[in-house]
C-alpha cells in the first residue's frame, strides 16, 4: 500500500471527519501505521468513539478499497492527499486546511489566482462585472477560482471561459455532481480547461452545511478575493471574512448605497477592503503585467448618431424602465422606441426583463 | 275540459317553444304534471294551487293533469307558473280558451298571487314572431324588457287577478311601448370613470390604446399598486360605442343570466367583467346543469379582464383558448349542445415575479429560479394568444396628485373609432374585421411592406432571434399603430413600436 493509497483508505472511512483524521496522523505520524493496527488495537485508541472504531474496523475489510479506487478512476477522478507533492502549497498554508482533494480535469498551478464571489441572486450590474474582470483577468493567465453556484460565480466562470482562460470551480458536493443542475454546461466547458475541486468523497450530495465549509477552500486556492455583489448577510461575507483569517486581499465592489445587493460590499470597503476600480490595479496588486487584450473588447461604437446618443447616454447597467427612458429623453416617444430597437440590433443594449434595458458593453460604460 | 297554452324556455341562448296542456276531469282529486320536467317545475303544483285559491278562485275537486310538450326537452326554470295556471283556468272554463290563442305566456307565481319577474325574456320575445304569436303577456317587471323589440304586443301583469280579469276582458292593459331609440342614447356613454383620472403609465395607455384600436389581447405587467386595474376598468370607455344591433346581443345574454337593469332593459355600454381567479371552468366557459352562458360570453363585446393571470387554475386559463380563437363556445352535454357567443377582448395583468416588485432588486427578493416558476404557470399557447404586453413601473408620490393634463377617454376614443373604420374599410370584402384576427396569409396581403422595411425586419427577426408566431404578432400590432396615424404604410417607427410592446418570450425573463 502507498502512502497515498493509505491517505485515500482514511479519507474516505465514513463518519470520520477532518479533526480526527487530523488528530490520528499527529498521534500516529501516518495513516499506514493506523492501517497497520490490529483490532484491538484499534479498540483502544482513546479520542475515537465506539461508531468511529468501528467504521475504521469495518473499512479495513480486503478488496473494499480496491473497489472504491478503481470507482474513483472509472469517473477519472483524482486524489491529492495535503502530502501529495501535487497539492496546492498556498491551500495546505491556511488555517483548517482539508486532508485530501477530489479533483476532476485539473488543480491549479502555482500562478496567480483570484476567486470571485457573490450574491446567487445578482442584479445585471453585478452580473457584467463578474463576467468583464473574469474575462480580463484569464486573458491575462490568472485563474479564476468560484464556486459553481448561480448568479456571480457562475459569471465568474463564463468570463473566464470566453477569454479562453482557466478557471477552477469548488464544490460543496462530490465533484461528479453537478449542483445546481442547470450550471452543468459550465460544468463540461470549466473540465475543458480547468478544474472541478471538492473535499468531499464521490457521490456526497449538496447539503447547506458543507457550503460555509468549502469557501475557504475557494479563498485558499486564490490570492485575491473580489466581492461582486452581496446583500447585508450574505455567504460571501462568510467567505471573505474565511479569506482575510487566511491573510488574503479583499476586494469589493462598490455599489450605490441605495442598493441592498451592494450593502455587504461597501460595508466591507467601509471595514477596510479595497475598493475594485480596474483589473489593472488588481493585476498590479498581483504583481502581473497588465496587457489589454485588444480582441477582447467589444468594438466601441463612437459614431452614435446623435439621437441614439441621446439615448444611449440615458442608460446604464442598472435597468432603466421603457418609461422612465420616455420621460428623461426629449424625444418623441416613437423616435425613442425607434432608436432603442437599433441600439438593441447594434447590441449595444439588452432587454433583462420586459421593457427594462440595460447597457450591454462595460467599456462603452467607461 | 282540456285546454293548451304556448310558453317558452330558455335553451342555451335561444327560446324554445312550450306547449302547456291542462286536462281536467272526474275522479280521484289529485294534480299531476308530466313533460321531462326538473324540480322547479315541478314545484310549480303548489303555487299554482295556492296562487288561485289567493286569487279568490276555488279549485274544484277534479282529477287535474298537465303535461309540458314537447316531451322530449328538459324543462327548466320557474317561468312555467304562469302558463300552467292559464292553462288550468281555461280548461275549468274560468277563462276564455279563445283569448289564449297566439299569446305566450311566461311568469313565476307566488302563493299570493303576484307574478314575479322571469330570465330570459328577451330571445323569447324575439322569437315570438316565429311561433305565429302576436302578444306576450309576461310578469310587468319584464315588460320593458320584451318591449325593445318591435312588432309584438307585449302585456305586462301584476297579479293572477289582474290576469284573469284581462282574459275574461274586463279590464284593458295597455301594451308596454318603449323607444329604443331614446333609451339607448341617452344612456350610452354615461361612464362613470375616465381615462383621465389615471396619471403617469404614459407606456401603458399607449399600449392600451393600440390594443383597443385593433381588438388585439394584452397582458398587464407590474408590481401592485402600479395601476393595472384601473387601467383595464376603463378600456371600455375607449372603444367605440357600441350599435343597436350589438347592444341586442349583450342584452339577451344578460336576459338568460337574469342580470339585466329592469329600468333600463337595453345595455347600452360595452360589458366590463372582472372574475375572481378562483373562478371555476363551468363559471368562465359556462355550463352548469341549467347551461348558464358563461364570463366569457357576458363579456360578449366587451371586455373580460383577468387579474392576478398566474392565479387562475391552469385548467380553467387554458379552457378560454378555444373560445378566444373562435370568438364563441360550444357547450356540449349530454341533453344537448349549446353555442354561445363569447367576441371579447382579454386583458390580462400579473406580477412580474411571486413578490410582485422584480426588476427592483431592492424589494424583490426571490430567485431566479421562483420567478420562472412564476411566470411558468401560464402556459406558451395562452401567451401565443395575446398580442401586446406592456410592464408597468411603481407609482412615485408626485404622479399620484390630481392633474389637469391627461387624455380624457373622449379624445383617446375618437382616435380608437378612426382606426376601427380604417379596418372596417379594410376589410370590407373579406370574413374579418380587426387586425386582431388577421391569420398568417392574411397578414401577407395586408401588411404590405417595402424592402427597406423588409430588410428591418430580417435583421430584427434574426438579431433577436424571434420566433415566427411572435414575427406575426409584431406585424399585426403594427399595422394597428400605422392604422392609428392613418398611415397606409407599415413604417420602420411602427414596426419598432410593436417590438417594444411585444409579448414576452421566456427567455426575456432570464437575467
Amino acid at each position: 500500500m502507498t502512502e497515498e493509497e493509505s491517505w485515500f483508505w482514511i479519507c474516505s472511512i465514513q463518519g470520520l471527519y477532518r479533526n480526527k483524521i487530523k488528530n490520528l496522523i499527529q498521534y500516529y505520524h501516518s495513516p499506514k501505521n493506523v492501517y497497520s493496527m490490529s483490532d484491538s488495537q484499534i479498540k483502544k485508541i482513546s479520542l475515537l468513539t465506539e461508531k468511529e472504531k468501528n467504521s475504521i474496523i469495518v473499512s479495513k475489510h480486503p478488496g473494499e478499497l480496491k473497489i472504491k479506487f478503481d470507482k474513483l478512476k472509472e469517473a477519472n477522478i483524482e486524489f491529492i492527499s495535503c502530502m501529495s507533492s501535487k497539492f496546492p502549497r498556498k491551500l495546505a498554508e491556511i488555517p483548517d486546511a482539508p486532508c485530501c482533494l477530489y479533483v476532476k480535469g485539473k488543480i491549479p498551478e502555482e500562478k496567480p489566482s483570484v476567486a470571485i464571489i457573490g450574491a446567487r441572486n445578482c442584479s445585471n450590474y453585478g452580473k457584467e462585472i463578474a463576467i468583464e474582470y473574469a474575462k480580463e483577468l484569464a486573458a491575462n493567465g490568472v485563474q479564476i477560482i468560484s464556486g459553481l453556484a448561480r448568479g456571480i460565480d457562475s459569471y465568474g466562470h463564463e468570463g473566464a471561459l470566453t477569454a479562453n482562460g482557466q478557471t477552477f470551480a469548488v464544490l460543496g458536493c462530490g465533484v461528479n455532481i453537478c449542483y445546481p443542475k442547470e450550471n452543468y454546461p459550465l460544468y463540461v466547458n470549466i473540465l475543458k480547461s480547468g478544474g472541478v475541486i471538492s473535499e468531499y468523497p464521490m457521490n456526497t450530495q449538496p447539503r447547506s452545511m458543507l457550503f460555509p465549509e468549502r469557501n475557504r477552500i475557494i479563498s485558499g486556492l486564490a490570492d485575491i478575493i473580489i466581492v461582486v455583489e452581496a446583500r447585508h448577510r450574505s455567504g460571501s461575507l462568510i467567505t471573505s471574512d474565511l479569506a482575510l483569517e487566511q491573510g488574503k486581499d479583499i476586494f469589493a465592489v462598490p455599489g450605490r448605497i441605495t442598493d441592498s445587493l451592494s450593502s455587504g460590499c461597501n460595508r466591507l470597503i467601509s471595514q477596510g477592503a479595497a475598493i475594485v476600480n480596474s483589473p489593472k490595479e488588481i493585476m498590479d496588486e498581483l504583481g502581473v503585467k497588465y496587457v489589454q487584450n485588444k480582441k477582447l473588447l467589444k468594438k466601441c461604437n463612437n459614431l452614435l448618431e446623435r439621437k441614439e446618443n441621446m439615448v444611449y447616454s440615458c442608460l446604464d447597467l442598472q435597468p432603466k424602465s421603457l418609461e422612465e427612458i420616455l420621460s428623461n429623453v426629449d424625444l418623441k416617444n416613437s423616435e425613442i422606441m425607434v432608436t432603442l430597437v437599433d441600439l438593441e440590433l447594434k447590441g449595444l443594449i439588452k432587454e433583462t426583463s420586459k421593457n427594462y434595458y440595460v447597457r450591454i458593453n462595460i467599456e462603452n460604460h467607461k | 275540459m282540456f285546454s293548451t297554452v304556448l310558453s317558452a324556455c330558455i335553451t342555451g341562448i335561444d327560446s324554445n317553444l312550450v306547449c302547456v296542456e291542462a286536462d281536467v276531469s272526474n275522479g280521484m282529486p289529485m294534480f299531476e304534471m308530466v313533460g321531462y320536467l326538473s324540480g322547479e317545475v315541478k314545484e310549480a303544483k303548489e303555487r299554482v294551487r295556492a296562487a288561485i285559491r289567493n286569487s279568490g278562485i276555488s279549485m274544484p275537486p277534479k282529477r287535474i293533469t298537465v303535461n309540458l310538450s314537447p316531451a322530449d326537452l328538459r324543462k327548466a326554470g320557474s317561468l312555467f307558473d304562469l302558463p300552467i295556471a292559464a292553462a288550468l283556468l281555461a280548461a275549468l272554463d274560468i277563462i276564455d280558451k279563445e283569448n289564449l290563442k297566439e299569446t305566450l305566456i311566461v311568469g313565476e307565481l307566488s302563493l299570493n298571487g303576484e307574478i314575479r319577474p322571469v330570465k330570459g325574456v328577451l330571445p323569447m320575445a324575439m322569437a315570438v314572431d316565429s311561433y305565429q304569436c302576436r302578444r306576450f303577456v309576461l310578469p310587468k317587471a319584464n315588460a320593458k324588457e320584451a318591449a325593445v323589440i318591435n312588432g309584438i304586443e307585449v302585456i305586462g301583469v301584476e297579479t293572477l287577478k289582474e290576469f284573469i280579469q284581462f282574459m275574461k276582458n274586463q279590464i284593458q292593459i295597455d301594451k308596454e311601448a318603449i323607444n329604443i331609440e331614446e333609451i339607448f342614447f341617452n344612456y350610452t356613454n354615461e361612464f362613470k370613470i375616465d381615462f383621465s383620472e389615471v396619471n403617469g403609465q404614459i407606456l401603458a395607455k399607449r399600449a392600451i390604446e393600440i390594443a383597443s384600436a385593433g381588438l388585439h389581447n394584452i397582458l398587464l405587467i407590474g408590481p401592485p399598486g402600479s395601476g393595472k386595474t384601473m387601467l383595464a376598468k376603463r378600456i371600455p370607455t375607449i372603444l367605440p360605442p357600441i350599435s343597436i344591433p350589438e347592444s341586442l346581443e349583450i342584452t339577451k345574454i344578460c336576459s338568460i343570466s337574469g342580470n339585466l337593469n329592469q329600468e333600463f332593459p337595453l345595455i347600452s355600454n360595452r360589458p366590463f367583467r372582472n372574475p375572481h381567479h378562483t373562478i371555476t371552468k363551468t363559471a368562465l366557459i359556462g355550463g352548469s346543469a341549467a347551461i348558464k352562458p358563461g364570463e366569457v360570453s357576458l363579456s360578449h363585446r366587451g371586455v373580460l379582464f383577468l387579474d392576478e393571470l398566474p392565479e387562475f387554475n391552469r385548467a380553467v386559463l387554458e379552457s378560454i383558448r378555444q373560445p378566444l380563437e373562435d370568438r364563441a363556445v360550444n357547450i356540449s352535454r349530454a341533453t344537448a349542445s349549446y353555442r354561445f357567443p363569447s367576441d371579447f377582448m382579454l386583458v390580462a395583468a400579473m406580477n412580474p415575479c411571486a413578490c410582485g416588485y422584480y426588476p427592483d432588486l431592492n424589494k424583490c427578493h426571490c430567485s431566479e429560479n421562483q420567478v420562472q416558476r412564476y411566470l411558468n404557470r401560464i402556459s406558451g399557447p395562452l401567451l401565443d394568444r395575446i398580442d401586446l404586453c406592456v410592464e408597468l413601473g411603481q407609482m412615485k408620490y408626485e404622479e399620484m396628485l390630481p392633474r389637469n393634463e391627461n387624455e380624457s377617454s373622449k379624445v383617446i376614443q375618437e382616435r380608437v373609432i378612426k382606426a376601427h373604420k380604417i379596418q372596417e374599410r379594410r376589410y370590407q370584402k373579406s370574413d374579418i374585421f380587426f387586425n386582431s384576427d388577421l391569420t398568417g396569409t392574411q397578414i401577407a396581403k395586408y401588411c404590405k411592406l417595402s424592402k427597406e422595411i423588409q430588410k428591418y425586419i430580417e435583421t430584427v427577426f434574426d438579431k433577436m432571434d424571434i420566433s415566427a408566431r411572435v414575427y406575426h404578432r409584431i406585424l399585426k400590432v403594427a399595422r394597428t399603430i400605422a392604422d392609428l396615424e392613418g398611415a397606409e404604410n407599415i413604417e420602420k417607427i411602427h414596426i419598432s413600436e410593436a417590438i417594444c410592446f411585444k409579448t414576452l418570450d421566456k427567455k426575456y425573463w432570464k437575467r
